[in-house]
């Protein structure tokens, strides 16, 4: 197609100048186009070598600093001084009163399995009401979740606080749960939009045959959404993880022992514990990015796809 | 997309009749009911138990029975203490004949409010029910009537899996939603309207109505110590300064980059996208705190800066003051602005680049062809089609992460707090500092001085913005109807 129309663009320049002459100039031309495009590549990798370097040269002092025999931060030298694995046996086999990340990192993986099962299974029974069932009232319910989708979480944070505060479930980690998992059925968007794209017929073809809403739900649809599906365990699995902002409001007893990951490692750099814990600090941040990166990556893909059709589709 | 926004406009009328007919059924069920029909507006399961539907109309009777016991025992105490959010204070008397501390029977302002709040959700939702359960009772009177069949109990429990399967699917992610989103709401708008702070903490003291006084409180100022006017000004213009360079400075990097990194001559593209995701996968609370330690006072940065002279010469062009030795990248106003902006890049460019790079995937090769046939060089096809192109199809997200900057807690948070101090006076008096938005403001109100009378006026203010941004951005962007160029 391509090669088509450039043939006949070009097809008036051939009929008027000669051959030969035609050989050279374009013999020239590409000559000069490829040192141009030799130095542009060049460039371009060079450029982005440099970006490169700058965008991870904190996630490198991450790791080299986990690996230091300093426990401070040092202030002069980038590369540690002496090499050692103690901060890795310390934050597992060493726990003081501050420093309990077998117990946070405990703490965080229970909170993430129950929060990533209730919310998955929210937004799955909530997409599917929405794309795949039809009741009166069903538009008016999109269009006032979308409303209550544009308060910002963070705002209502306190009222959630308070919330919990009265039902007693404020330093606790099922409190926790509910507070990551409870509302989540207002993030449907994404699977919704997923089995916006499956045909209904093959849910007819289901109902034919016999097979009610929930034999459609498990054995139709689940096995045809299972990309979605992935995707939707993996990103609510990650929220606890990286969730600071609700755990620090929520988990603000100062027993240490309660904390998650995210609320244990900042406070490990309280001003007072910086120079003994720093080392500490960035081995327990390397071990804790290291699954989180791996299911990232896994992530992503689908969190692209997801983001792009969605705002392809308006 | 322009069908669709017929529709949105239609349905404006289409919800105003509906919510009409919401209340003319239930006038047509009361007037046009048999005695059985209309016996359910006392004994709510009447209708169905004149229909043979035993156990329905058992528990339905159950749920009204329920209801009114609830509201008698539970609603009614705190309801009637509402208005006054209690008067009671709490008093501590030595009982000397059992050697112990007693309690009066104190009112706490708090629980009062609360409580009134989910009561008043309650009664809404019963009165909501009752009217549904009216119309239905109807429904099944005409059934019966026109000789149709009335479904047994054992048949409405199959259409739970049936017909009505969104019921069973709604009802639990529903009620959470209530109590995760739309009680906090509540909550926080009443608390706006009460002086609920530090001295008045129940349940040692109580707490009460005080109309728009903290709306007040928060644009107006008066000499030293009322500021909140002062710092709402300067937290309000520094959010919005951030969020437009945060948004516009991530969103034009992140197409940079994909496009150099799409761009032809460059080798392994899937190398480099990897390392760049990479920075991002590691939570941003590990690092960001490293990033504020690497830039701390007397940080690693520092010590490269002093030893190559760069401290020397920003002391020379007069950008650093003559008695510091260091560079105050986090710790002083306008260094710690430029600072978080910069930071911010090195946190959101990679995201915005995955973003762009799938957009670009799909951008339109046929328009692109066709501007190189007529002519046109690289450049004036980047700016001319790709460009406008991504604009359009990702114009919607851009006022979304716009949205979600104005909000964008942990960037801020995790890098000012505890590094940075302010040493404006004023400022300092209403708990904020130059480097706060209005969320991490929020939040120390609330989490270290316990001012929930500001800190939700702040969430109610913030909650205005975001919200009249949105659709303002929203109707403009769609007024220009460009998205049909790019639809096939």
């Amino acid at each position: 197609m391509m090669d088509e129309n450039k043939n006949i663009a070009e097809s008036p320049a051939k009929e008027t100048s000669s051959k030969g002459i035609r050989v050279v100039y374009e013999n020239r031309r590409s000559m000069g186009k490829k040192q141009k495009n030799l130095i542009g590549s060049i460039f371009k990798n060079g450029l982005l070598t440099v970006l490169t370097v700058i965008w991870l040269i904190p996630i490198l002092w991450l790791v080299v600093t986990a690996f230091s025999a300093n426990p401070g931060i040092s202030y002069t030298r980038f590369f540690p001084e002496r090499w050692t694995l103690a901060n890795f046996k310390r934050i597992f086999f060493a726990p003081d009163s501050v420093l309990q990340y077998g117990r946070w990192f405990w703490n965080t993986l229970v909170i993430a399995i129950f929060s990533c099962a209730i919310s998955t299974a929210f937004i799955l029974m909530v997409s599917y009401a929405f794309s795949c069932t039809r009741f009166p009232g069903r538009q008016g319910m999109i269009r006032f979740s979308m409303i209550l989708g544009m308060f910002p979480g963070v705002l209502s944070m306190i009222a959630v606080y308070f919330i919990m505060k009265s039902i007693g479930l404020t330093n606790s980690h099922i409190g926790m749960i509910v507070v990551y998992s409870a509302g989540s059925g207002l993030g449907y968007l994404i699977v919704k939009g997923f089995m916006d794209t499956i045909p209904v017929s093959m849910r007819e073809a289901a109902r034919l045959e016999g097979a009610n809403e929930l034999q459609i739900f498990f054995k139709v649809m689940m096995p045809l959404c299972k990309p979605i599906v992935v995707y939707q365990i993996i990103s609510s699995f990650l929220a606890p993880w990286s969730d600071f902002v609700f755990a620090r409001l929520m988990l603000n007893s100062g027993i240490s022992k309660d904390w998650t990951v995210a609320i244990g490692l900042y406070n490990m750099l309280d001003k007072t514990l910086i120079h003994n814990n720093f080392s500490a600090f960035c081995a327990g941040g390397l071990i804790i990015s290291l699954p989180i990166s791996v299911l990232f990556v896994i992530m992503q893909k689908y969190y692209v796809e997801s983001v792009t059709s969605g705002s392809t589709k308006g | 997309m322009r069908i669709e926004r017929r529709k949105k406009k239609g349905s404006g009328g289409e919800a105003l009749r509906g919510f009409k007919n919401y209340f003319t059924d239930f006038g047509s069920a009361v007037k046009n009911g048999d005695l059985g029909t209309k016996a359910s507006l006392l004994v709510m399961g009447a209708g169905f138990l004149a229909r043979k539907q035993i156990i329905k109309g058992i528990l339905v009777t159950l749920v009204e029975l329920m209801y009114f016991l609830a509201f008698a025992l539970y609603s009614v105490p705190y309801l009637s203490k509402f208005g006054t959010l209690g008067t009671v204070k709490m008093e501590q008397s030595f009982d000397p004949i059992t050697m112990q501390q007693t309690t009066n029977d104190y009112d706490n302002s708090f629980l009062i409010l609360i409580h009134s709040m989910i009561s008043l959700f309650l009664l809404v939702v019963f009165v909501m029910y009752y009217i549904h359960n009216m119309k239905a009772v109807y429904e099944v009177q005409k059934n019966a009537q026109a000789g149709k069949h009335v479904n047994s109990f054992r048949e409405d429990l199959r259409d739970m899996l049936g017909k009505k399967f969104h019921v069973t699917l709604l009802t639990l992610p529903s009620i959470g939603v209530v109590m995760m989103n739309i009680l906090p709401i509540l909550v926080l708008v009443a608390i706006a309207f009460t002086n609920y702070d530090q001295s008045h903490m129940p349940p040692a003291s109580l707490f009460t109505w005080v109309g728009f006084e903290n709306f007040k409180a928060l644009f107006s100022s008066g000499g030293m110590t009322i500021t909140f006017g002062y710092a709402f000004g300067k937290v309000l213009s520094w959010t919005l300064i951030w969020a437009v360079f945060a948004t516009f400075t991530n969103f034009i990097g992140g197409i940079l980059l994909a496009v150099l990194i799409n761009s032809k001559g460059v080798k392994f593209p899937k190398m480099w996208r990897s390392l760049f995701v990479v920075a991002i996968a590691v939570p941003q609370f590990v690092t960001l705190i490293l990033v504020r330690n690497f830039f701390r006072d007397d940080g690693i940065v520092n010590t490269l800066c002093a030893n190559a002279g760069i401290t020397d010469f920003l002391k020379n062009i007069g950008l650093l003051g003559a008695n510091m030795n260091y560079i105050p990248f986090l710790t002083s106003k306008g260094w710690a602005n430029v600072m978080i902006i910069l930071i911010n890049i090195w946190v959101g460019v990679p995201y915005q680049m995955l973003i762009a790079t799938g957009v670009l995937m799909n951008a339109p090769l046929d328009q692109v062809e066709s501007a190189r046939i007529d002519g046109a060089s690289s450049s004036q096809v980047f700016w001319k089609i790709t460009i406008p192109y991504i604009l359009v199809v990702q114009g919607p997200a851009l006022i979304t992460d716009f949205v979600r900057n104005i909000n964008n807690f942990n960037v801020i948070y995790l890098l000012t707090q505890d590094v940075y101090t302010t040493t404006d006076q004023m400022l300092a008096n209403s708990n904020a500092k130059e480097v706060d938005l209005l969320v991490t403001w929020l939040f120390r109100l609330t989490n270290e001085y316990y001012n929930y009378k500001m800190a939700s006026v702040i969430g109610i203010i913030v909650f205005i913005i975001c919200v009249v941004f949105t659709l303002v951005s929203y109707s403009r962007l769609m007024a220009g109807g460009r998205e049909e160029d790019y639809q096939i």
